[in-house]
């Protein structure tokens, strides 16, 4: 029996550029709509430099509305929901994010994503851009066994790369310098999500997929894509010791690795929920010798009001630690300069 | 009818546009199971822009009206499954070039060179559960027909059948491919697609070819 939720919206066709018009409006120091469905930043990078572009499917703000701006992503380009924008509305925003530098597309991978970049980049060929790339972003190690990582999906902990790599960008990188950095920090990113309800399609308002009260999925994609298995639903404290060791042996990460913490609330898990899970998650992380050089908590990529979270972890080195603390100034990512300290 | 020039071909895409167009909350329902439950509204409103816009064109040739469908499927529909719509038309759009009318065999090597290209770009093969399913058995079907006519019915049957047979096929392409074996018992919207699409192509056959 299918469940429908009421959601405040007007109609569902105008759902996307309503919310546009509504960000773009709240955030105008920091991002202006274009055309085409874009995001842009209010104020452009400044000519030369790497333009970084990132093209996804609507509804799971804020991402990636919240990482335009300085020091973060240059482009936006807004799909409809849940559905990855096409090649041509690719095209115009590798386009907007040209500032001479060369353009860097960045995928997060599911098959959509993947697909319209190329046929974007096929696009760019055609109209003589060169200098323009894509690289393939993925994290989730529910989505393919250790050793077949290139087949997993992007999810929350592709958070590390906008933020390095949108730092990185601010300097005089060359295009595969930058490509090179985002491969770098996708390849020391893991994460693994926990769902414990589903969630409704706003067009539809139909619950997308079924998941019984008192029951837990981990390993669940963005978009409600089932992971590794359902059980009965635990603790916070069991469900992060069940998270833990498959995160931690994947990259084998070790005793005296330094990592940033992401624990991501995918839509509707309570601030109290999540202290109590970083909690545990500390207290692990320091049992095993790694220490958090930084920690965030929130709500970065959502699905709806999915209940559930995602634990992402990215080891770093001095270069990365630098980059984590450079300036950014998005709607949803801020950093003072010189970091927190 | 030996051939079908720009006239029916605009006919034949407002036919598929109408078919999908009634289909559309049940793809909807297929693709729940699967994927996020809104295939046949992408895949509908981009068939319906596409007869919108041909409708549009003055005195278009095939090659436009090809051409036409191919960007209302790449940049109207979305995600992958509106990649891949879009690329099989994309890619008989060059062979296309000076042509005012197909016949059974111009038609059979713009549906070979859609297919090659969907493959490709795809990475999908027969047994992944995806549009492949029904689109290389309806294309070897026409292939093999003698005539015009029964290459359209044997399309269309070959396309119903293999869709059919995704039901119980465990995904190794798409979204779907993460559900593993609770995908099994479920038929794949967008092999379900393309037997629609088939089947009126011959419905319209059926009805305008005398």
């Amino acid at each position: 029996m299918s469940v429908r939720l009421h959601k405040l919206i007007n109609r569902p066709e105008d759902l996307v550029d309503e919310m546009l018009e509504g960000f773009c409006a709240a955030y105008s120091d920091i991002v202006r709509c274009g055309g085409d469905r874009l995001l842009l930043r209010a104020r452009a990078k400044a000519p030369g430099k790497v333009g970084l572009v990132m093209g996804g499917g609507s509804g799971h703000e804020p991402a990636m509305l919240g990482w335009v701006g300085e020091g973060l992503l240059d482009v936006n380009v807004v799909g409809e929901l849940f559905a990855a924008p096409g090649p041509e509305q690719m095209l115009a925003g590798i386009r907007a994010a040209d500032n001479g530098g060369g353009v860097l597309i960045c995928v997060s991978h599911h098959a959509g994503d993947r697909l319209n970049a190329e046929l974007a980049l096929d696009l760019c060929e055609a109209e003589g851009l060169d200098n323009v790339d894509m690289v393939l972003l993925y994290d989730d190690i529910s989505s393919a066994p250790k050793g077949r990582e290139p087949e997993r999906r992007g999810t929350a902990g592709l958070f590390f790369v906008w933020k390095l790599l949108g730092a990185f960008c601010e300097g005089d990188a060359a295009l595969a310098s930058a490509k090179a950095l985002a491969e770098k920090v996708r390849d020391n990113t893991r994460s693994l999500a926990v769902s414990l309800s589903s969630c409704a399609s706003p067009i539809s308002g139909e619950v997308m997929f079924e998941m019984a009260d008192g029951e837990m999925e981990i390993g669940m994609g963005l978009h409600g894509e089932m992971g590794m298995g359902r059980r009965k639903a635990l603790s916070a404290d069991a469900t992060v010791d069940l998270m833990l060791p498959p995160l931690l042996e994947d990259l084998t990460y070790q005793a005296g690795d330094e990592v940033l913490v992401l624990l991501n609330n995918s839509g509707s898990l309570t601030l109290m929920e999540l202290f109590i899970l970083y909690r545990r998650a500390a207290a692990k992380l320091a049992e095993a010798g790694i220490s958090v050089y930084r920690s965030w908590i929130g709500p970065y990529a959502t699905t709806q009001e999915m209940a559930g979270f995602a634990l992402s972890l990215c080891r770093v080195d001095a270069q990365m630690k630098a980059l984590w603390d450079a300036p950014a100034n998005g709607a949803y990512m801020k950093q003072s300069l010189g970091g927190l300290d | 009818m030996k051939h079908i020039g720009a006239a029916e071909l605009s006919s034949v895409i407002r036919a598929v546009s109408g078919r999908i167009g009634v289909e559309s909350a049940n793809l909807n329902r297929l693709d729940a199971a699967l994927g996020d439950g809104d295939h046949g509204r992408a895949v509908g409103g981009a068939f319906a822009f596409a007869a919108d816009e041909i409708g549009a064109l003055p005195e278009p040739t095939i090659g436009d009206i090809w051409r036409t469908t191919a960007k209302a499927l790449l940049n109207r529909m979305g995600g992958a499954s509106g990649a891949l719509f879009g690329v099989f038309f994309l890619r008989g759009v060059p062979l296309l070039r000076g042509e005012d009318a197909l016949g059974k065999a111009e038609m059979g090597a713009l549906l070979q060179s859609g297919l090659a290209g969907v493959k490709a770009r795809g990475k999908a093969n027969i047994g992944d559960k995806t549009m492949v399913d029904a689109l290389e058995p309806a294309v070897a079907a026409f292939l093999e027909a003698e005539d015009f006519g029964s290459a359209w019915s044997g399309a269309a049957l070959a396309a119903r059948q293999g869709a059919a047979s995704t039901r119980d096929l465990v995904a190794r392409q798409g979204r779907a491919k993460y559900l593993g074996e609770r995908g099994i018992g479920h038929i794949d919207p967008g092999a379900t697609t393309v037997a629609l699409i088939f089947e009126a192509i011959d419905e319209w056959w059926g009805m305008n070819a005398e």
